[in-house]
This record gives structure tokens, sequence and C-alpha cells, in this order.
């Protein structure tokens, strides 16, 4: 997953760096006193939650606050707010600008021409989704050249930007493409731009997301602050362990289910099996994509964290891919087998059924492997090989669960 | 693009360098595609100028320090004219820049195989590579393979490429590297082979976007049919059915698109660019443009197409397996002939399963039926079942975990059988071969020869070196469990461990014969004709030692004979045993063996009477014709079945021992067993 960016660390940290014109802030927990001075100073001011969701502003998580009293209530209770299952990490104040204009500005990289864009409306203050097309303008930047102020002025001026205002929100584009370039982001957005009185293009909310494979962002100068997350002890375990090497994938989202225990192959395959199981009430626990050729000792860690984690609670384990192209089934099934034997114990003695479907080299022996240590777990199992498809190896599974829990269900 | 027909992008002839390619994948992959396609003329790795590759005796692969050096060193007509990209993510730019700043004019497409490059050097290599009129596939590509040319770049197909990829007319085009393999083995079973099988990469800049392999398919007269897996992100379907709307596109499409589930959460799919990031790039959208392109409903199986309106641009399919079914409704349909004549409808067909007790449980719906492993594999399980005689175990800490022995809280049990069960009803040699084995014996006549090895095993007299190991410690004035030990600590490989050997020889000689039951007379043909080659082999190989004066090895536990002088000669022991098989008519191929080898041996001269068989041997016998089911059946390691005949003639000599022990020490004074000084000899050095 790419590192999101913050408002607040946009203000405290990359917004000063390049030059690019904020509201003045004030971070919670502070002192009373602060704030009221801060209220000395400002007309207004916004609350708002330190938080990696977006949608603040129609979640209702950003309110408008005039006194230090209601300031510090508001920042009190956003600092601990929840929203779309992530969590604040704290709350700030910011500074209300007062404007007749409000702009729009991302960028990002469009697979129409395969190079970052611009896209700017005077339509700002509101989703993007929101805007119709006439209302705003999508340019793509030349990667080597970069975005210079004159083209940023040519699609201001398309957009009928009034031209006292074409130069400020133009220098702050660059400004902002400037950060976007040089910090390794795969998108980034204001919106709004707030133009003051005084003709200054102010940045009055921003989100953006680095590119983890860009090596700019590895050392971004600064420490990017730790958000609480409410994501599973297994999704944590892992996504360190998928980060500790680059040799085959170790991805996961756990989906919190309660049925079956999905160990998949390939992104394409681990897609159109979830999505089976979940069409065909199979609870899948988790989604998994562990392929990208594995060596033994990776693919060991891999399946251990996920035995160590949810096979205890498992109704049926799933092994599947489809005919791979390169990952050594001999290799990852033996591990996975080994795996599987060494965390058995969690079970208490309970079998579990385990259906499994692979191709590609390495078969046979790989098969064997797993074979044998089912054999020895005495657990029931059934084994696919290529030439049945796995969406339909996925929909026995589902069936397989669903009996066994209406099985179960009925004992209880 | 650079390419203006299909076969641009990869064709016989053409000359592929590759950069990294000692890297662990590279290097792997690489040895498997020139022996399928014969097209890699060299490669290039950081530090290791003048290394090879080798595919073969006598054909490796040229490795250079550089790209560079590969130039310097190859003819001009070796140069190559595709590239595939191995390096890793942080040194792919550079690797390429070299490539293109060097060879504009030679490279016609390049393919990143790499993963995790970032979105602004995928970019930048778009462009870069544009300005010099070059192809990029990728990145996080898995390469492409033109199946009529046999000809492939990158891990298309795996180890085996034929096994999957058969000539054809549908061309495939994936999001996901794995999908073009899994959908080319579904497509065969519907008799349709494939033209070209291309993996477009899925990270969130795809190089080369469907449009562009629309337009070289489009104009690919072998290609009758495009097979294409899609996932959410990116708006490059939109542009390319714009694109054959506009231009009436000759080709149907069969259509599968994956990933709905993402569209409504924040689920992580597997691949980096499958992520739905603005109006159009969701799998429902791409679902909702296709079926308008298609203007056709999706295709249901089962429900057959209608006769009226022709699905002439394709079809859309719901689930993965009904592609084969798709893709035969469609030819037909369509009046294409299919490129093969069979066709194998798809359907559950389990290699392998035991679903144990819960099979009763199930409905029948959900038994499954038995299935067939289909060539090639069924051969190859075949070889390992050969190579891997015996069950195989998965090694794990034992500390405080064991299969043979347990205490439910009730009683102590063995192999799960409660103890106070086995007291009451069972004998001695029953629980004895439960305990070694982990399963009752198959036949009753079993306990019968265990109690008779047990008994022959407790003593051959108080001369022996084990008796005497007791008679020492008793004399010593030891404890008993210390003159059992004693016992044991003076059997060995010679004394006593030639029943280990008698049964590893045995083993060598039927592992790969089809002996399964050592009991049934059916196995008398096998046991004859095992003989007399082994007496074949036997006789060359004396007749060899004769010349080169070297001793040949003797069989294990034959020639101990008692009555020396006999022309023929026995163990009285062993003779119990044999006398007991016959006499309940009992057949026993492995003491049958024995006495085969001990006649055929004295027919062809190779010894001078007929040798006993000792009771070594006899042991082993017995308990390998225990054994030898359970090894069949891979339920019992032959380590395992190696080590009991030896621990049988351990556990009778122990108890003699033990015997010894109480003699001796009521009837023998202390240190009567020490000699005097005056009866050993004093040997000087020279």
């Amino acid at each position: 997953m790419n590192q999101q960016i913050s408002e607040l660390t946009f203000l405290k940290q990359l917004a000063p760096r390049f030059a690019i014109l904020t509201p003045e802030f004030i971070e919670w927990p502070s002192q009373r006193q602060k704030i009221q001075d801060c209220f000395k100073k400002w007309p207004s001011a916004i609350a708002k939650p330190d938080i990696l969701a977006g949608g603040r502003g129609k979640a209702g998580a950003m309110e408008m606050v005039d006194t230090a009293r209601d300031a510090i209530q508001t920042l009190q209770r956003l600092s601990s707010l929840e929203l779309k299952g992530r969590m604040a990490r704290t709350s700030y104040l910011v500074e209300f600008i007062p404007t007749n204009y409000e702009v729009y500005t991302a960028i990002t990289y469009d697979s129409r021409y395969l190079s970052p864009v611009i896209t700017i409306s005077l339509k700002g203050g509101v989703d993007v989704e929101q805007i119709t097309e006439a209302e705003k303008k999508t340019f793509p930047i030349d990667i080597y050249k970069g975005l210079d102020v004159y083209q940023a002025g040519d699609i201001l001026r398309s957009l009928k930007c009034p031209d006292k205002l074409i130069s400020p929100i133009a220098r702050a584009v660059v400004n902002l493409w400037d950060m976007f370039i040089t910090s390794g982001m795969q998108m980034c957005e204001v919106n709004p731009w707030r133009i003051t009185a005084e003709n200054k293009a102010v940045a009055c909310d921003f989100k953006a997301v680095y590119d983890n494979a860009n090596f700019k962002q590895r050392n971004p100068g600064f420490e990017l602050p730790e958000y609480p997350e409410n994501i599973s002890e297994f999704e944590e375990e892992m996504n360190r362990w998928n980060v500790s090497s680059y040799q085959g994938q170790a991805h996961v989202s756990d989906l919190n289910g309660k049925g079956i225990l999905p160990i998949l192959f390939g992104g394409g395959a681990s897609t159109i099996v979830i999505e089976t199981l979940i069409y065909n009430n199979g609870d899948p626990m988790f989604l998994s994509d562990f392929g990208g050729n594995p060596p033994y000792k990776r693919m060991y860690g891999t399946a251990s964290i996920c035995f160590k984690h949810k096979l205890a609670d498992a109704k049926v384990l799933l092994i599947l891919g489809g005919k791979a192209n390169n990952t050594r089934i001999d290799i990852t099934f033996q591990a996975i087998a080994d795996a599987l034997f060494a965390n058995a114990y969690l079970r208490n003695g309970k079998e579990l059924p385990v259906i499994v479907g692979r191709g590609g080299p390495g078969l046979v022996l790989g098969v064997s492997a797993m074979q044998r240590t089912l054999d020895e777990l005495c657990w029931p199992y059934a084994i696919f090989g290529p030439e049945t498809p796995i969406s339909m190896v996925t929909q026995y599974t589902a069936e397989l669960y669903n009996y066994l829990r209406t099985l179960n269900s009925k004992k209880a | 693009m650079r390419a203006k027909t299909i076969t641009d992008l990869l064709r016989k002839g053409d000359r592929i360098g590759v950069s990294n390619i000692t890297g662990r994948e590279a290097n792997k992959v690489t040895a498997i595609t020139q022996r399928y396609a014969n097209n890699i003329v060299g490669g290039w790795a950081l530090g290791k100028g003048g290394h090879k590759i080798v595919i073969e005796k006598n054909v490796s692969i040229p490795v250079f320090s550089d790209y560079g050096e590969l130039l310097e060193n190859l003819p001009q007509k070796k140069w190559p004219n595709k590239i595939i990209i191995y390096s890793p993510p942080d040194a792919v730019y550079g690797d390429l820049k070299n490539v293109v700043n060097t060879s504009a004019e030679t490279v016609e497409t390049i393919f990143i195989i790499t993963e995790n490059v970032s979105i602004e050097v995928s970019s930048k290599i778009h462009y870069l590579c544009k300005e010099k009129n070059i192809d990029v596939l990728g990145c996080n590509t898995l390469g492409i393979i033109n199946v009529i040319d046999h000809v492939r770049v990158g891990a298309v197909g795996g180890d085996q490429p034929e096994e999957t990829f058969h000539p054809g007319s549908a061309t495939i085009i994936s999001n996901s590297g794995n999908m073009v393999n899994t959908m080319a083995t579904y497509l065969y079973g519907a008799g349709i082979g494939v033209r070209f099988g291309i993996s477009t990469g899925k990270d969130q800049l795809i190089l080369t976007p469907l449009k562009d392999i629309m337009e070289l398919v489009q104009n690919d007269k072998k290609t009758k049919v495009v097979i294409l897996y899609i996932e959410p992100g990116g708006l490059y379907e939109q542009i390319a059915l714009q694109w054959m709307k506009e231009i009436n596109f000759s080709k149907p499409i069969i259509v599968y698109i994956g990933g709905t589930i993402a569209d409504e959460t924040n689920l992580s799919l597997g691949h980096a660019g499958a992520v739905a990031e603005g109006k159009g790039t969701r799998a429902k959208e791409k679902i909702e443009l296709f079926d308008n392109y298609l203007n056709f409903p999706p295709y249901v199986r089962g429900k057959p197409l209608s006769r009226t309106i022709k699905p002439t641009r394709g079809l859309r399919i719901q689930a993965l397996h009904d592609l084969p079914d798709a893709a035969r409704a469609l030819y037909n349909s369509l009046q294409i002939e299919r490129d093969y004549k069979h066709y194998r409808p798809l359907k559950l067909n389990p290699w392998l399963k035991n679903m144990g007790k819960l099979a009763k449980k199930l409905p029948p719906k959900l038994v499954l039926s038995d299935g067939v492993i289909p060539s090639p594999y069924k051969k190859r399980f075949k070889n390992i079942l050969k190579t891997h005689f015996g069950k195989i175990t998965t090694l794990r800490n034992m500390k405080n975990a064991s299969h043979a022995s347990s205490n439910d809280g009730k009683s102590p049990c063995i192999y799960g059988k409660s103890v106070i069960d086995l007291m009451t009803n069972k004998s001695l040699e029953h629980i004895l071969i439960l305990y070694w084995t982990g399963y009752p014996p198959s036949r009753n006549f079993e306990t019968e020869l265990v109690k008779q090895t047990l008994v022959a095993a407790f003593t051959n007299g108080p001369g022996t070196i084990s008796a005497q190991g007791a008679k020492l410690s008793a004399s010593a004035g030891n404890d008993p469990h210390t003159a059992m030990i004693a016992t044991l600590a003076t059997i060995g490989s010679v004394h006593g461990g030639n029943g280990g050997k008698a049964a590893c020889f045995l083993m060598d000689i039927f592992a790969n014969s089809n002996l399964t039951d050592p009991y049934s007379s059916e196995a008398k043909k096998i046991v004859i004709k095992a003989a007399a080659d082994y007496v074949k082999k036997l006789s060359k190989i004396k007749q060899i030692s004769k010349e080169t004066d070297i001793p040949f090895k003797k069989v294990p536990c034959l020639g101990h004979p008692v009555y020396r002088n006999e022309s023929v000669n026995y163990d009285p022991r062993e003779q119990v045993l044999t006398q007991y098989l016959e006499k309940n008519n009992i057949y026993h191929a492995f003491f049958d063996f024995y006495h085969e080898l001990a006649t055929n041996m004295q027919k062809e001269g190779i010894t001078g009477n007929v040798l006993a068989v000792n009771i070594d041997a006899a042991i082993a016998c017995v308990w390998l014709g225990i054994c030898w089911p359970l090894i069949c059946e891979k339920k019992m390691t032959i380590a395992r079945a190696k080590k009991i005949p030896f621990l049988a003639f351990a556990l009778g000599r122990a108890a003699g021992g033990a015997a010894e022990y109480l003699d001796h020490t009521d009837y023998g004074s202390l240190m009567d067993m020490r000699v005097p000084v005056s009866e050993c000899e004093n040997l000087n050095m020279l």
C-alpha cells in the first residue's frame, strides 16, 4: 500500500519547503492561551482531524469554529475520530481564508497519456466528480521538461481565469509540481486553493500519495508520522514481512472472514478466486497473492504467518493458483506443507478439509509433498491439477464450506 | 508503435539480449527459453563478464559486463533487436537508457519483466522509447509467446511451454501473466490453440496499451479470435473499444473482467495497477463498456447462443471456467474452424483425494468422483513413486510429541489403542507389531512368526559376545539394568546387525519389482526371477573377483553353516520358522528368495554346498514381510523397516542377557570373569 500524506504533514513539512502558501495552523494538543492568541489574529478557524481518510468534509469531520472554547472542544473530539475504518492521529486548527475564488488542482499519472497530468478547475471546493468536463482542464506534462508557469498560465487562460489571478495561481501550481516530482509522489491534490484579497493562492486542503517504488520518497527529509491503524495484527505482520524482501509476493488484505483460509498465487488468480468466494458466500478470511516465485524460506515464512493467525478458526483451507509460469510448485508447496505441519497443533486435534489446485513447474513433486503432509495430518483433502479451472475449484470449495457451516449449525 | 503487425513484436529469427542475465529468475528462464526458442544471443550482468549460462553440453549463452561489451564482442549480425530487462527496480532506468542511447536503430522492442518499477520511471521509459521509436512491453510483463513460430521472451509457458501452448487461432491478451498460461490450458481443452500469448503487465501505467495491441492483432491474418483478461484501473479498454467501434474491428473477442469486488471497497488486489482511481476505471464500468461494444448478452453456461443474432463482436464470460464452452459456441456460431478436433469439457477432476470420514457426511453433489491424472503428469507420478520408495515424512520438533504413544487421561495408548484394551485382548507379539510399525498385524500368523523370532534371539549360548557382556557386568557387581546395557553394548553391525543388512539387501532386490504382497503365491514368479538374476550377477562378479583377486561382497546372512560338512546346510532356528510356514501352507516371498538363492548359488558353482540361511536373515524376512505392504502403500519409511530386524534381535538378546545376569549373580562369584595375568600375552611392538 502506498504511503498517504496528510494535510498536517503538508502544512508542517512540505509546503514551507516548496514555498507553497498555506493558512496558519496550530496542532492539538496546545495550550489554551496559544489557541486564544490564534483567534486574536484569525477571523475564524476550521478544526480538522489528522487522519488518512478522504472525504473529511462530506463526513462532517471538519468544523468551523469561532471561539477558543469551541475550538478546544472540537479538537478534543476530532483527535480521536474514526472515519472509514481509519483512526485520527491528532487534530489541528487552521486559519479560515475568506475568498471569492476557489481553485481545484490535481497532479496524477494518467493511463491515456502514460505521463503525469495536471487537472485544474476554477470551480474548486467541491468533489472533482461534481465538476463538469467543461469546467475543468486536464493537460499532460512532459516528464522530462516538467511544468512551467507559461503552460500553467495557458491552462488557466483557457478556463477563463481572471488575468490578475493567472500569475499567482500559475506560480503556486508550478510549486506544487516541483513538490510532486521531487518527492516521488504518484498523486497530489489541492482542493481548494483560496485566493486572498491580495491575490495570493493559499492551499487550503491537501492530500497526496507517495509512490513507494520511487526511491525519492525513501528519505523525504523528515520523519513521516505514524498513524494508528485499525488493521489486524495479521495484516500488520504480513505487511512488515512483505517489505522485508523483494523475493516473491506476500500481499494480503484482511477481509475479516470466518470461513475459508485462502493461500493464493498470482494477481489475476487471486482476484478471480476471492471474487468467486465472496459471490458464493465462501466468507474468505483474507485476499492473498503469494506468487512471484518465492524461495522456500520466504514461502515458509509467509504461510506460517497466515497459519499462525488464521488456522485455528478456518473452516476450509484453500491452496489455489492457476498454471504458474515461473513459480516453482515443488518449492512453494513443500514450504506450505511444512508450515502447515508445524502449525497444525493450533487446530487442537480438529481436522481441517483442504482443497488444493495448481499447475506449473515441479507440480508433481509439489503435489506429492502436499499429499504426504495431509496424509500425515489425517485431514480430508482433494488436489486438482491445472486442467480443472480455478473458478470451478473455488465454487466447489465455497459449496463445501457452506455445507459444513450448515452441518455445524445443526449440531449446535 | 514501431511494430506494424503482431509478429513484429516477436518472430522466429529475432535476436534477444537479456539484462541482469545471471539473476535468480533470469538465469533459469533464459535457459528454458533457449531450449524452446534458441533466440537468445547474449546477456549482461554487472561484474559477471566472462561467465556463461550453460544450456546443455557445449551450448551456452555468453555473459558480458555491460551492454556495450556485448556489442563489442558479438558480430553485428548478432546484435539484439529485442531486449528483455530483468534488472532490479532501481537499475531498470539506467539499463534501459544505456540500450536506447546505444542501439536505437537495431533495438525494436524492449520487454520489462521487473516488478516495482516506479510510476515516474515507467513514464520516463515511455517518453524515451517513443522518441526513439522503440516499443515497450511492461513494466511487470511476464513476456510474450509466438506459438506458431515456436518462440518466446520471458517466462510465458513456464518450464514446459509446449505442454500449454499449441499452435492455433486465438490470441490471448492478459493483464495477468498467469492467466495467459491458464486460459491457454482451458482453450486447448476446447480444441482451440494459441496464436500469440501476451502479458501486458498490470502496473499503474501499461506502456503498450490495449488499443496498440489490438491494432497489431487487426493486421494479423492468423488470429481469428482475441481472448482478453481485464482488471480494474486505467482507461485502456475505453480507448481501445472506442477505436474498435470506429474502425469496425474485424475479430471477435471473448473477454473476462475480474475485480468487481474492489469497486466498492478499499480492497487492494494483487496487481499494483488494479486500482479504480476515477471514472471509467472500475470493473463494473468496464463490464458496461464491453457489453455496450459487444451488443450481445453475456454468455450463460449451458444456454445456446441465439441463432438469429450472431455474436459477431464476441462474448463476455462471467466465470473463467466458461471460457472453453463460450469459445466453442463462438467458433461454431461464426463458423470459424476450431484448431483441433478434440473437445474436453471442463470438470472437477481430482488427481488425489482422501476425504476420510468427511466423505460419508457429504451430500451427493459434493462427493467428488475419482479423477484421472492426465498425461504427462501420470508418468511423472509413477516415476516419483519409483524414486520415492516408502513413506517420506515431514520433519518437525518431536520434543513433546509422539505418534507411538499418548495418554488420553483414561489410559496410556499405543498408536491410539488403549493399553488397557491391549493388555486384555491382545498378545505381546500383536502389541509389538503395533508399537513398532504403527499398524496391527495384517495376518494372524504374523504374531506367531514374531514370537518365534523373539525366542530365537534370546540366546546362542553363554559363549556369545552378548552373553559374555552380561556375565562380565554381573561379575563386576553391577545392577541388572547395567547387565542388560552390557548385552546391548556388545551386539552390533556384525553380531546381530546382519538382520538389518539382510533387510537392506532384500529391499534393494525387490524395490523396483511388482511385489506388493509377500504372502501371495503369485509372488513366486517374481522371486524365482529375482533369485536367478541375482545369481547371474554374482557369477559375473565372482569371475571378475577371481581375475582381479579382489574379494567379492558376500550375501548377508548366508554362509553361516552350523553343519559345515553337509551338502545342504541349515540353521535349526531358521528351520523352525520355515517348517511352520510350510505346515500352515503359508507362502513367504522373502524366505523363499533366500532358499532359492542358496540353492542356485550351489547349482551355478558359486558355492560348493547349499549355504545356511541364518537366524538374522529369518528375523529380517519375518519383519520385512510385515512391513512390506506398509512400505508399498507409503505408510512406513524404509528407514524404519531397515531398523526393525536389528531391534527384534536386540529385544530378544536383552532378555537373554538378563537371564545370564540372573544366573551369574546366583552362582558366580564376584570378579570370576577376570582373566589371570598369566593367561594374558604381552605383545611387543617391532
